[in-house]
């Protein structure tokens, strides 16, 4: 019986091809707005997630931070806004299990490099051994710093790959650079500092960068600054735990352990980057299904235009209606007739609006600069809501269909 | 035709009215009683306006009396609901217009089909019994074509295998040769006649032709929503053989 009615309403569809197609474009061109436009947005959350990510998935900053921003804050106070360094200690040994990593640094300032008649600048900033792996920074040559360097201060650097151009030219080799002590001038003063490592620096933005970050140890730069403050770290919760969990169990940690320091001026403030990531892919999911809900009005005109349609078509058949009751259609099988039409008309009218839909989204994503990630969930919603609309506006008047007297609908003119 | 028959077909005391906005009533049927056994061959002959084509609608089930009793092969119709009206017209009626009737754009094989797919017939058997009513009326070779492609006569023959499709109790043939030239016309009355004699099918033709009633065993003759005359007689007519009937379309 379906496979009757599917071939019937092909039939009755092909026998007024330019009317269904008109009928189908209202179906073709809301199907198509709604899937180009959730492919586009789940292209764009897609890579910005991306992009966020490769900051560290599971990175977490923590910062203390005034309650009140205008408040006039006396040197003390400002003394208290920092994290003490044996602070540090407390709290890594508190979080070993919930936490792989911490990175603090602290910026010394920018410093010249001459060598070979070539200058580089850098930009001068102690770290934590932590620092590498929140930051994902890979060694393409030479070694991290050892323990020693780390508790000593020693005046050791890695340096980025740009550096090592800048100054050895762009076939350098490692071996030349690694080992041997430069002369960095740093605020007016002259430092002996030998490399160790070196990194390869991924300017930012667009644009040719001339300055790269060369990292000390932390307690290197604390030297030279001659001051050991922490304005914020930047910890990264240990695999397999909830970054967003471990974040407020830091921030309950510092609060009651820094309530002295603290006081009534100052809270601890944690950031994880995971619920940035959620906060932003959220909202791109709320305005795309906002730019798609508008979309989708698209479709329920095209709905109202199969339900003209249908009603014409219902209209100019009432004898072959008749004719099928004289026969011994029951009022059922006539209306599964003229839904099945009403279907197959938004079905097909559905699947090419998916075709063009995927193919604007993934070409618009294209143009953006984003990986296309096409929405199945789009493309199920949208087929699937063309064929509730076949089925909601083919209803009624097949309703009507079924319900005539067969002899009222025989003898119609 | 015997009396003792069984009675396939009931009419009792059959009224049919049409409000044309109360009060005003126009009555088109006062009070038919009928009687058809099995296997008889009925012609019901009147003017138009007679009244024969609503008395027709009311024993093929498509319209409803508005007084009376009718009762087709036992059941009584009178309360049934629609979905059982429709079992009955697909089961025990074959319907002949005048108009043919055929769905457009579908071939001669699915309009035969249609009975049977309503029916509930699996598109095997369908298809075999389709193929083998074409054959009978002559429409093998064209039962691939759609109604616009027939002729009127041939269009006729479509709409008789069609009627035939689930082996009705009766066929119903509403001036079937009205649209057609005498001689298709003729052609057409002798399949009718093939099936009365040959399969002993029961069959009521409506007709406002005298020339046609003649042609049948019981003539019932209706004036005015009131059966006026009735008579049976022993048919013996001389119709051409098949063969040269084939020639006449």
């Amino acid at each position: 019986m379906l496979v009757e009615n599917c071939k019937l309403a092909i039939i009755s569809i092909k026998a007024n091809k330019m009317r269904a197609f008109l009928t189908m474009l209202g179906i073709i061109i809301g199907v198509a707005a709604v899937i180009a436009i959730m492919t586009v947005g789940n292209s764009m959350t897609k890579g910005i997630q991306k992009q966020l990510e490769s900051y560290g998935v599971q990175n977490i900053d923590v910062y203390i931070t005034p309650f009140d921003y205008n408040a006039e804050l006396s040197d003390a106070d400002i003394e208290n806004s920092k994290f003490k360094p044996e602070v540090l200690h407390k709290f890594s040994d508190n979080f070993k299990d919930k936490v792989s990593a911490i990175s603090v640094e602290s910026s010394v300032g920018n410093g010249v490099v001459l060598k070979n008649d070539k200058k580089a600048t850098v930009d001068v900033t102690g770290v934590s051994a932590g620092y590498f792996k929140a930051n994902n920074l890979k060694l393409k040559d030479g070694i991290y710093f050892d323990s020693s360097a780390y508790e000593l201060g020693t005046n050791v650097a890695i340096v980025s790959d740009l550096f090592a151009k800048q100054l050895f030219g762009e076939n350098y080799s490692a071996e030349t650079i690694l080992g041997n002590d430069f002369e960095v001038n740093i605020n007016d003063e002259y430092i002996n500092i030998t490399p160790v490592g070196i990194y390869e620096f991924k300017a930012q933005g667009g644009g040719k960068q001339k300055t790269s970050p060369m990292y000390m140890p932390l307690k290197s730069a604390w030297n030279l600054n001659h001051d050991q403050s922490i304005y914020y770290m930047t910890v990264v919760a240990a695999e397999g735990q909830d970054a967003v969990k471990v974040s407020e169990d830091i921030k309950k940690y510092f609060i009651d352990s820094l309530a002295n320091q603290l006081g009534d001026k100052f809270t601890v403030e944690v950031y994880s980057n995971q619920s940035m990531i959620k906060e932003n892919t959220d909202m791109m999911s709320k305005i795309t299904m906002a730019i798609s809900l508008i979309a989708a009005i698209a479709l329920i005109v095209g709905g109202i235009g199969v339900m003209n349609i249908m009603t014409v078509s219902i209209t100019e058949r009432t004898r072959e209606i008749g004719t099928r009751k004289a026969l011994g259609a029951e009022d059922s099988m006539i209306m599964l007739q003229f839904i099945s039409e009403a279907i197959i008309l938004c079905l097909i009218g559905g699947l090419i609006g998916m075709i063009i839909g995927v193919t604007i989204g993934d070409v618009a994503s294209k143009l953006m600069g984003y990986a296309p990630t096409i929405s199945f969930a789009s493309i199920y919603i949208s087929v699937g809501f063309s064929m509730a609309i076949g089925v909601f506006f083919g209803y009624s008047p097949a309703k009507h269909a079924a319900r005539m007297n067969p002899i009222d609908a025989l003898r119609y003119e | 035709m015997s009396n003792n028959e069984e009675i396939l077909l009931k009419a009792r005391n059959i009224r049919k009215s049409y409000y044309i906005g109360t009060p005003n009533e126009l009555e088109i049927l006062h009070g038919i009683d009928l009687d058809i056994r099995k296997g008889e061959f009925v012609s019901i002959v009147g003017q138009s306006g007679s009244g024969k084509s609503t008395l027709m609608n009311i024993l093929g089930i498509l319209d409803r009396q508005t007084v009376g009793e009718y009762s087709l092969n036992g059941i009584d119709i009178s309360n049934a609901p629609a979905k059982e009206l429709a079992k009955l017209r697909n089961r025990h009626i074959g319907f002949v217009f005048q108009t043919y009737n055929l769905i457009a754009r579908t071939d001669a094989l699915s309009n035969v089909e249609m009975p049977m797919l309503y029916a509930g017939l699996s598109p095997k058997e369908r298809r075999a019994r389709a193929e083998e009513l074409l054959e009978m009326v002559g429409m093998t070779e064209r039962m691939h074509h759609t109604p616009d492609e027939l002729s009127g006569g041939q269009k006729q023959r479509v709409a008789i295998a069609r009627a035939m499709a689930n082996n009705p109790d009766i066929i119903l043939a509403d001036e079937p040769t009205g649209a057609l030239d005498s001689g298709t016309g003729r052609m057409v009355m002798d399949i009718f006649h093939d099936l009365h004699e040959k399969q002993g099918k029961t069959i009521v033709l409506i007709t406002h032709s005298n020339e046609l009633a003649a042609e049948t065993p019981r003539i019932i003759t209706i004036s005015d929503g009131n059966i006026i005359s009735e008579k049976t007689q022993e048919i013996k007519i001389i119709r051409p053989a098949t063969e040269e009937r084939k020639e006449i379309c």
